[in-house]
């Protein structure tokens, strides 16, 4: 709730042939059939309603509206955003 | 009342209210219904992987409340510059307000950094709104970058201390061509009444109404505060003087 946006830190290579994401800042590891194809993929396999969110895939902004079409790749860095309560 | 302006856009009331704190949506959803308020205030953060079902906003209309994302937890211009133009994807809302609190203790914010921000954020086409401390100059160099309004603090963000700034408050709003609208520190309705009352355009409040045992009747607290203060303002209040002025005539006593 209160993590704060950082960049994500260095990417490490998945091991066993395994893909990886770094998601807010940490490691998520898929077995290559289980990697979601597009940041509309991976929010549905994370039960994010992709509604409320924002994406940043290493670094660029992508809005809900192109979430289907954006690629996930191994290796990337990706950061979930949404609006919380705040003054 | 008189109308608030800010960019071009009209609002009837005086009173901005965070979502922070607020024991539910639901409550939180009753205070803002029952102030009155236009205007919100939201964060940005991470979703939480764990919980990605917690949605603490559900509750607020877009459609009757105008959403104001903030840059809270930004500790530089970057940070302030990336997180305001996340949520401008997120909403297609350009209005921001900008905040760059370093220090995590008393989160007073960077002045440098805020208006080198605003600077990028203005030319990039956002409505700005800059946190800042009451620093007449710094509110001037931020109304010469462009910004929307100037929102300069009372005292320290959650402190309930109310009006510690208030002479260099009457300097800022004496001197600003844009609405003053005082952000932090206010704790109670006589202190957003008091920064009304000296001619501030608006207040926000978050904490003062979140944390109160009944977050809806101080709610409506501040609502009565806010348009007391105003009206208070363009009432042209006396100034005060250093001895007694007889308010019954002194002419006729039953003497002599």
């Amino acid at each position: 709730m209160t993590a704060l946006l950082s960049r994500g830190v260095p990417f490490v290579l998945g091991r066993n042939g395994m893909k990886s994401l770094q998601i807010n800042g940490r490691a998520h590891q898929f077995a290559p059939a289980e990697m979601p194809a597009t940041l509309c993929a991976l929010l549905e396999k994370l039960g994010i309603g992709a509604a409320t969110v924002v994406a940043e895939v290493d670094g660029r902004i992508v809005t809900p509206e192109q979430f289907a079409q954006t690629e996930v790749r191994d290796g990337q860095t990706i950061e979930l955003i949404k609006f919380m309560g705040g003054g | 009342m008189d109308r608030l302006v800010i960019a071009g856009r009209e609002f009837d009331s005086r009173l901005l209210v965070g979502t922070g704190k607020f024991a539910s949506p639901q409550v939180m959803a009753q205070a803002l219904a029952a102030c009155g308020a236009e205007i919100v205030t939201v964060a940005l953060r991470r979703v939480d992987i764990g919980n990605p079902q917690d949605d603490t906003l559900r509750e607020i209309d877009r459609h009757r409340f105008l959403l104001l994302p903030n840059t809270s937890g930004a500790r530089n211009a970057e940070e302030a510059v990336r997180l305001a133009r996340l949520a401008r994807a997120a909403t297609n809302i350009n209005w921001v307000k900008l905040e760059v609190t370093p220090d995590p203790y008393y989160l007073l914010p960077d002045p440098i950094e805020t208006l080198k921000a605003a600077e990028i954020l203005v030319k990039e086409g956002f409505v700005v709104l800059p946190y800042i401390n009451a620093d007449p100059i710094l509110a001037k160099r931020l109304q010469e970058a462009g910004t929307a309004t100037v929102m300069p603090l009372g005292s320290p963000i959650g402190s309930n201390q109310g009006l510690k700034t208030r002479a260099a408050l009457e300097i800022i709003i004496e001197q600003s061509s844009v609405p003053v609208v005082v952000d932090a520190g206010l704790g109670l309705p006589s202190h957003a009444a008091e920064a009304m009352e000296i001619g501030a355009d608006a207040v926000l409040i978050n904490t003062a109404i979140a944390t109160a045992a009944d977050p809806c009747e101080m709610a409506i607290a501040f609502k009565l505060a806010v348009e007391a203060g105003r009206r208070a303002y363009l009432a042209g209040p006396r100034a005060p003087a250093d001895r007694a002025e007889a308010s019954s005539p002194l002419t006729g006593f039953l003497r002599d």
